[in-house]
Parts: structure tokens; sequence; C-alpha cells
């Protein structure tokens, strides 16, 4: 069991809801939500269909172990063709929404087709309904949860829906389940847009059952018994990163034009902790997502008298704070350095459904752009779009969630930006994706991590971090990158979290306990061959959406203007070394196809 | 001679009393080796970490060796991952 064995599909065009036995060949070759998402995507679409067409299907998929007892069993995965990137997009999200899509019976729900008007999809248990969403289209993510939870009234429905950037088709539109806790990358909220889409309101009572629940329930407490190092992610968040990037020298800054911030104390956890000089803590608590034993969620409050809330009693509650990531996009990548602005541009993301690494690293490019004169503001709308302008950031922000002015340029994202104005040199993306929060001429391993990675650049696909702290050199960063970045399918796709991973748990910790919850039996050899299998099918989606080498790269800046500061001083990715052995490692040709024999190994011909 | 070391992360947390959130200066004698610096930090032996020093670097194998000097900047980084 852990499996449901069933699938939800809705039809948007013909308004069909029907549930459907879960292809359990395909669940024991690909486990479950990334990897299962992705089969089912893979077969039942044209890769080369446009992402916003009719022909896209969205994928809400649940792993093996969501809903279940294992800690931070709540995962699931938004599986779609990403409207940012035309490559897979498969986003993962926390929060409770996938342990109740779960509970309700469903592994998969394939959402396809279109409907004429807006709509959303009400799920309680096998009572499926389509329902009118017109008094909630054009409401904000928040808005439309608070409307739906008092017509419903029940407290424990969940929701997992788009904001008016999503509406807007925003490219990195994203979607929000839970207020705060979102699928972010790759616009899998705009295609859910461009469906009219708008939510999915769920509540299920049927629970999860392990196939051997005794047992899988001594696994469970043994397991947990090994998470020993969790304190520091539960009082700091990821937020600790950052003073580990700035010292090191890897924190993009100002687009990359740098690696180091001079303003990082003041968006790190001492700055969080720390009452201002009004008495305001940013930090109200941490909080934790479904069956979560860590609690890495930052739960704050912007200053009441901070110029973006000023007399805005609205944003004066707490909400999801920052994170590492977030701290980067909307701090150090925009030169920012107010806790209190990019706090508020955060909110804004959650409210209006974007991804913030995206924003805030189109916002980023736009500041470069402006910088060199490459717009002005006849095009900004008199917004003066300066790195370290908080101001900048915040309206932009908003303007961008509401796909006004200056935002309708923002939210195409930076390569389409710089593209626009002249400059697609100074878009810091691959595959059209922005970066995340680590600079790849410090970090050799995550250049060569995010030019492989699936979908577009991310610090999620592979686990180069402790190779790269380690050294620069670039001997070992291809196998290590290669082997990890099956290894993070594999966890992707189990309805963990990849946080214990950080906190005491090694891969033999998750495996235990998918094997311990599933049929079959899951030792580590098929554990490397599953998370192989779903890296590869990932490529095969790409090569046939028409993507392939060239898109395995990083911006000229990565390759040519050396690092200015830290460890990797004077550095840039040595990628076209790195490259080759990465492929070679893969078993794919010198043109990055998997080779015949590969296939065969992986039962994909 | 006082040498500045910060210590990032959950690091912090191992500073000597008195210090600000993630940096102290301790005393050494002149010529002191890394190794000998680092002793007087208490780290638990299980506690891993990286050693920068003037955003260089520093092996492991190299701690014995390596001269302190005043001026130096000794930062301390945990190994963490994610975010």
């Amino acid at each position: 069991m852990a499996w449901q064995k069933q699938i939800l599909r809705v039809n948007l065009t013909t308004g069909s809801c029907d549930i459907e036995p879960l292809n359990m060949e395909w669940a024991e070759a690909y486990l479950g939500s990334r990897g299962l998402g992705t089969k089912y995507l893979y077969e039942e679409m044209d890769p080369a269909a446009d992402a916003l067409s009719a022909e896209n299907k969205i994928i809400f998929a649940t792993g093996p172990l969501t809903g279940t007892m294992a800690s931070t069993g709540g995962r699931y995965t938004v599986v779609t063709k990403g409207a940012l990137t035309g490559a897979i997009a498969c986003s993962n999200s926390g929060g409770k929404f996938g342990g109740e899509l779960k509970m309700a019976g469903y592994d998969l729900l394939i959402i396809e087709g279109v409907s004429e008007k807006p709509v959303y999809l009400h799920i309680e248990d096998d009572k499926v309904e389509l329902c009118d969403a017109s008094e909630i289209w054009g409401q904000t993510v928040w808005a439309t949860e608070d409307l739906l939870a008092a017509k419903y009234r029940d407290p424990l429905m969940r929701f997992a829906g788009i904001g008016q950037a999503g509406e807007t088709l925003c490219r990195y539109a994203c979607v929000v389940n839970d207020k705060h806790r979102a699928a972010g990358r790759s616009g899998v909220g705009a295609v859910m847009g461009s469906k009219n889409l708008k939510t999915i309101a769920v509540r299920g009572t049927k629970g999860v059952r392990a196939k051997d629940p005794k047992a899988f329930y001594k696994i469970v407490n043994e397991v947990n018994a090994r998470m020993t190092d969790r304190e520091e992610m539960s009082r700091d968040g990821t937020l600790a990163m950052i003073d580990v990037t700035n010292g090191f020298g890897s924190l993009p800054t100002n687009n990359n034009r740098s690696v180091r911030f001079e303003g990082a104390n003041k968006l790190n956890p001492e700055a969080m902790h720390t009452p201002n000089e009004n008495g305001h803590t940013n930090i109200v608590t941490n909080g934790a997502c479904f069956g979560c034993t860590i609690g890495c969620g930052r739960i704050c409050k912007i200053d009441p008298t901070h110029f973006s809330v000023k007399d805005r009693p609205e944003y004066h509650g707490a909400s999801g704070g920052l994170e590492y990531e977030t701290a980067y996009a909307l701090g150090s990548a925009c030169g920012v350095d107010d806790i209190d602005a990019a706090t508020f541009a955060g909110f804004i993301c959650n409210e209006y459904g974007m991804d913030p690494i995206s924003l805030g690293g189109t916002i980023a490019a736009a500041m470069e752009l402006y910088d060199i004169g490459a717009i002005d503001d006849s095009v900004t709308g008199g917004i003066k779009v300066e790195f370290g302008s908080a101001e900048a950031l915040c309206q932009i922000a908003e303007l961008t969630g509401k796909g006004e002015g200056f935002g309708a340029d923002i939210a195409m994202g930076s390569k389409r930006l710089c593209e626009k104005y002249g400059h697609p040199d100074l878009s810091m993306t691959v595959k059209g994706q922005e970066f995340a929060a680590y600079d790849g001429r410090s970090m050799q391993g995550m250049g060569l991590a995010y030019a492989t990675s699936n979908r577009g650049a991310c610090h999620l696909r592979a686990d180069p971090y402790g190779h790269d702290f380690e050294t620069t050199d670039i001997a070992g960063k291809a196998q290590v990158v290669a082997e990890s970045q099956r290894d993070v399918a594999f966890l992707d796709s189990s309805g963990l979290c990849l946080f214990p991973g950080g906190c005491g748990w090694g891969l033999e910790d998750y495996r235990t306990l998918v094997d311990a919850a599933c049929e079959s039996d899951w030792n580590a050899e098929r554990m490397t061959e599953t998370g192989e299998r779903i890296w590869v099918l990932e490529k095969l989606y790409n090569l046939k959406a028409g993507l392939g080498k060239k898109d395995d790269s990083l911006p000229k800046r990565i390759l040519e203007e050396p690092a200015d500061v830290g460890t990797g001083k004077g550095l840039v990715c040595r990628l076209d070394e790195m490259l080759p052995e990465y492929y070679q490692l893969n078993g794919w040709d010198a043109e990055g196809v998997p080779t015949a024999e590969t296939l065969e190994r992986l039962n994909l011909n | 001679m006082d040498v500045s070391v910060t210590l990032f992360g959950g690091l912090r947390h191992f500073l000597p009393a008195g210090s600000s959130f993630n940096k102290c200066s301790i005393k050494i004698d002149d010529g002191s080796r890394l190794e000998a610096l680092l002793r007087l930090l208490p780290i638990p032996p299980e506690k891993k970490f990286i050693v920068i020093i003037n955003d260089q670097k520093v092996s492991r194998e190299d701690y014995a060796e390596i001269t302190i000097n005043g001026d130096d900047e000794v930062v301390l980084l945990p190994p963490i991952k994610g975010g």
C-alpha cells in the first residue's frame, strides 16, 4: 500500500471528473510524486505543445509517503510543461494540501483541457465537482482561501491555487497552498491560469495505509531518532545559509555582478531575531508543514511603521517570512538590505502567487538594465529601478502581481525582459529560469548543476554543497552532480522533504521508509536506478520539447567574468570541462542525448 | 596578539562568553598555528566546519602548519546545504 492506487482525472473542457485506477506498473518504476507525475505527463501530452495551450496538462502528484506519519511526509509536486522555461516543470511544495489530497484517496490529480469560464475544483473524498469561480476570479490567493473557507466552514479543508499573477499569465506565477507554501518554480501557476482553474479545495478522510502499519510505525520512530541535527534549522531556518555563502563568497549580489553582499548582516538570522530601533522583531515563530519534525518555516511580521505597510493594516499580521532563497532574490540579488522591504515583497509573492526567486532575479536584471541605460523612466513608469532601492523592489513586486505598468515587463521573466531590451547576456538564467542563491563560479558543482538541471536553474536538483564548500577544484564535480541528481529525483518522488538530509538523515533513511511503506522490495540498487530513470525521463521530455545541449549552459557572466571576491576570486565556471564528463557518466552521447544502451538499461526504450 | 574569529550558522553558539552575535576576538601567542587557535574555541569534536582565512579556504591537513597573524580574518562555516 502507501499508494492509494487511484487517480482523479478532471477534464476542464468537458467538465468530466473521473476516478481511475493508478497504473501500478508505472508506480513501481517511478515511485510517485515527481517521478510518477512526469511519467504520466510524458505519456499523455506532446512535449512540443505550447505550455499555455489546451494540450498541456497539469498534474498534482503525491508520493507514497505523502500523508503518512513519516516525518516531512506532506510533499506534493506539480508537474506540467513550464510556462517560464518550455521544459519539464516539477515544482514541489509542502504545507498541508498534499497530505489532504492523498487522504481524499488520490495519488495523482490530472487536470486537462481548458474551461470556458473560470472554475474551481472542490474535492471531498469521492465527491468531486467543478464550481463557478466568478466570485473569486480576480481575487488574491489569500482572499480566495478566506472566501472559500467561509463558504465550506471546514477548518481542515486545504487549498492550492493561483492569484492574479496566474490569471494574467505571469511567466513565473506559482501555485500557492495554505497561503504561504508554494509550488513555486517554472510558472506552473501560469499553466493553471491558462486553464481558467482558480483553485483546488480538498478535504480527505480516508487516511493512508502502509503495507505493514506496525512495522512502518517502528521504522518511523527509528528513523526519527536519527534526525539529530535539526535545532539549527528550526531556529534559523534556511536563512542560516546567508552567512555561510556570504562568508564563502558565493552569495549572488546585484544580478551576479558580485558574490558578496555587504548588507547580508541586515538580512541574516541575527537581523531577523533582533528588535529594530522601533522595538519590532521580524520573526514571530517558526512553522512546520504536515508531519514535519523540523519546522524550518519562518513566520514573520513587517514593522507596521515601515514605508511598505504604513497605513495598510492588512499587511500587519504574521505570514510566511524570508527564507534563504527569498532573502537572496528579494535582497542581495537586488542589492536591497531592508529586511522589512524584502519580507513585504515576499508577502506579495504569496498573496498574488509569484515565484520570489524569479521575481527577484528579474527585478535584479531590470536594475542592471536601468543602471547601464538600456531602460529609463519612460519604460519603468517613473520608478527609479536602482540597485539597492527597497522602494523600487516593493513597488515593482505589487505591479507585477497585478500585471500592471512596468510589472507587465517584469512578469515576462528576466530572459524575455533582457532580450526585449537588447541585452540577453544580462539574464542570469538557465533554460529561462532565474538562478537560485548560489554563484556557479565559487561553487563550480552548483554551476554544473544549474546548467544541467532539467527544469532550468535550480539549487534543488542536485547536492553539490559539501563538495563545493570543500574545494573549487573541478575534479570529481561531475560525478557528485550526476549521482546526486539521481538521489534527489528519488527523494522528491517519495513524498518527503529534502531537508531531513541536512538534519541527520542519509539516503538509507529515506529508502528504509519507502521500503517499509510500499509493496515489493525497495533496495538501494533499485533506489538509484529509479532515481536515474526519472532523471533520464525528464531529459527525454526536454529533448522532445526541443531543448538540447545548447540549453545545458550558463550566462556569459558566469563563464567569462571572474568572481570578484571570496574563495572563488578570479574564477569563472569551468562548465566546458565538466560537461563532457557529466554526459559520459550519465551514459549520454556528446550532445547530451541518452544512448540506446542507457535507455535499454533503464527500461526506457 | 588578538585575532578576529567569526563563526557562522550554528557554530556561533560555541563562541566564548561575552562575544558579539557571531564574532569574537581570541588572544593567542605570536607565531601560533591555526590548530592552536581552533583548540581555544569550545566547539565539540563532532561538529564539522570549514575554515577560511582572508578569503582563502584552508585544508584540514594544513591546520598544524598555518601561522596566524594578528590581522588575519578567520571564518568558520558549518557545512549546511539547501535553502
